[in-house]
């Protein structure tokens, strides 16, 4: 009876230890819910069979992520995480995430300088960025300034972004630029953007809409991500990407370290995986992500779709996370008292 | 049907713990802190609300459209489903299905299809344009009447099929009696249907105000952004701003008024039926 119990003892423990083991080779990411079925077959496949390990991918948009990271601060659920680089500000102002050791990422000094250490605090690491610009019809139009956009022969024919989406206060911040009025604040671009809204066809909130109302002529030209710009091109209209006198503006996604987490090293080993050259190089040619790292070649065609290049990178002008972060509130209360009331 | 309330309440119990664990308790935990201000119960999160000029204009324009939507859904739904109920069986069956099918399909999808319809180029302007009554195209998309329609369009069918329900009950011959007396249409619908079909108005009429009110997808897509309503004011705190107290405050008040609409309808169709 004693040799019976012990060993249903010994069985359980070593189950109890396998299942323990398997737990320490678990990784737990949080992920944009976009492409995932190219992430898996690039990214989270080949690293499992690279550590031996096993990943769990939940998806979800930036909120979600950051309130579950809040609700989890004491005992963290999630490991690693990508974002925007404003929320990954958020994320270090409400102690969430950890420093990064960069040392121990050998890809790292491959990366243009935006992305080595966006917010300046040594908390994450950018590994895709786009550009935001101007997409217009040749034939019924040049755009050579973000002000273009408000000219009256311009004006009634643009979808300009929702201020709740990414592209809205990148492309207000341009279009002040423009007025002339480069305050944080963004007062002035609202107040121009507010006396032109009757005109102006919508204030978009998904990208996706926009490929149906270029192709309806509902609009003739429009500020978007690059990362929407592939669809855009098969519709078989002159279309052309602008490059305003005053530059593009973007956005830049970040990799951050939960704070806490035990799988630190894991985290650290798939964040030096996604940023090597193999396969920044594997999500460009796919279209997914443009890349940060500055030794990925990719075809013409490829780059003509994508963000891509040195160049490119250090013509960005971003705003500031802080900024972002910080005058959020004011651009929403601006936007809803002189846009959308 | 059972022999006991006991035995009632056990059948009904896995359902009501269900619907408590996942639902009741998740939405109380949500919307109480609209109520609570470092760490005691307050309202205050409500009074700033509604101290913003622009809040109070936005919670009258969901409630005015919501209120729209529902009476002009409840005029065509009576009108509809009174057609559908005189059909054969198979032709009944056939219609109602006609009527279920867009519900089918995802509200997204019906709302871009708002957008070929109502566009420059779409079959409305086309005709306009065809039959001479405008010169050029009319803007009538993202405007608050192309809110309008995409919203009576996605919650018509629950009015009519709670309608058609409602209609199948009422006795066959009151109707021609009515008429046989001598009432008008008018009388004949005011005096015998209205209140024989309370019940289905009062389910519809809750399923599309509550809908009306708290679609996103439609008033984001169709009204361009320019209409801004309660739910997408919600959208805003949650997605912006990171504001729960705010966004809980609006999530009450949304709820609220659908259990008022409710109350509403069922006390109008009630005072009816007792006269």
């Amino acid at each position: 009876m004693l040799s019976r119990t012990m060993l249903v003892s010994a069985t359980a423990l070593m189950l109890t230890m396998g299942i323990a083991r398997a737990e320490d080779k678990t990784l737990t990411i949080s992920v944009y819910a976009f492409a995932q079925d190219e992430f898996k077959e690039i990214v989270y496949k080949p690293f499992e069979a690279k550590c031996g390990c096993k990943l769990v991918v939940e998806t979800g948009n930036s909120v979600e992520r950051l309130a579950k990271m809040e609700a989890n601060k004491a005992n963290p659920v999630i490991d690693m995480a990508v974002m925007s680089m404003a929320d990954a500000l958020a994320a270090a102002r409400g102690g969430l995430i950890d420093k990064i050791d960069t040392a121990r990422l050998s890809n790292h000094g491959k990366l243009y300088d935006i992305a080595k250490d966006p917010n300046g605090d040594g908390m994450s690491v950018g590994y895709t960025f786009y550009a935001t610009s101007i997409i217009y019809r040749t034939d019924k139009m040049k755009i050579t300034s973000w002000g273009d956009l408000l000219k009256d022969d311009i004006v009634s024919h643009i979808a300009f972004p929702n201020v709740t989406t990414n592209q809205g206060p990148p492309a207000l911040y341009m279009l002040g630029k423009a007025l002339g009025s480069d305050t944080p604040d963004l007062k002035a671009p609202i107040q121009a953007v507010g006396k032109k809204a009757d005109k102006i066809v919508t204030f978009y909130v998904k990208s996706s809409q926009l490929v149906q109302l270029m192709q309806q002529e509902e609009i003739w030209a429009t500020p978007i991500g690059r990362f929407s710009w592939a669809p855009f091109t098969k519709l078989g209209l002159p279309l052309a990407w602008a490059t305003p006198k005053e530059g593009q503006t973007g956005g830049l996604n970040v990799m951050v370290l939960a704070k806490g987490s035990k799988k630190q090293d894991l985290a650290l080993l798939l964040m030096d995986f996604w940023l090597s050259t193999e396969i920044q190089t594997k999500l460009a040619e796919k279209l997914v992500d443009s890349p940060v790292n500055a030794e990925v070649k990719v075809s013409d065609e490829v780059a003509n779709n994508i963000t891509y290049g040195e160049e490119t990178a250090k013509s960005l002008k971003l705003i500031p996370s802080a900024v972002a972060l910080d005058y959020r509130e004011s651009w929403l209360s601006e936007w809803n008292a002189k846009v959308a009331q | 049907m059972f022999h006991n309330r006991a035995e009632a309440l056990a059948l009904a119990l896995p359902a009501a713990v269900f619907a408590a664990v996942v639902f009741l308790v998740p939405v109380g935990i949500l919307l109480s802190e609209g109520f609570r201000s470092a760490g005691s119960w307050t309202l205050s999160a409500y009074a700033d609300f509604f101290s913003h000029p622009i809040n109070r204009t936005v919670f009258f324009r969901t409630l005015r459209l919501g209120a729209t939507v529902t009476v002009v859904a409840a005029v065509i739904g009576y009108l509809a489903a009174y057609a559908i109920v005189s059909q054969s069986a198979s032709s009944k069956g056939r219609m109602i299905g006609l009527v279920a099918l867009p519900l089918m399909i995802s509200p997204v999808a019906r709302t871009y299809a708002w957008i070929v319809i109502l566009g420059r180029t779409g079959i409305v302007n086309q005709t306009l344009i065809s039959l001479g009554l405008s010169d050029g195209p009319v803007r009538l998309l993202f405007t608050e009447t192309a809110v309008f329609i995409g919203l009576l369009q996605l919650f018509m069918p629950l009015m009519i099929i709670s309608l058609v329900s409602a209609l199948e009950n009422l006795p066959r011959d009151a109707v021609p009696a009515a008429r046989v007396l001598g009432a008008n249409w008018f009388q004949v619908f005011w005096k015998i249907i209205l209140p024989l079909t309370k019940e289905g108005l009062v389910i519809g009429g809750t399923l599309v105000f509550t809908g009306s009110m708290t679609a996103y997808i439609t008033p984001a897509i169709l009204g361009g952004s320019k209409v801004l309503m309660l739910e997408t004011l919600l959208y805003q705190r949650v997605t912006v701003a990171s504001d729960f107290v705010s966004a809980s405050v609006i999530a009450f008040i949304l709820i609220s008024m659908s259990f008022a609409a409710n109350l509403l309808l069922k006390r109008l169709a009630t005072a009816r039926s007792r006269r």
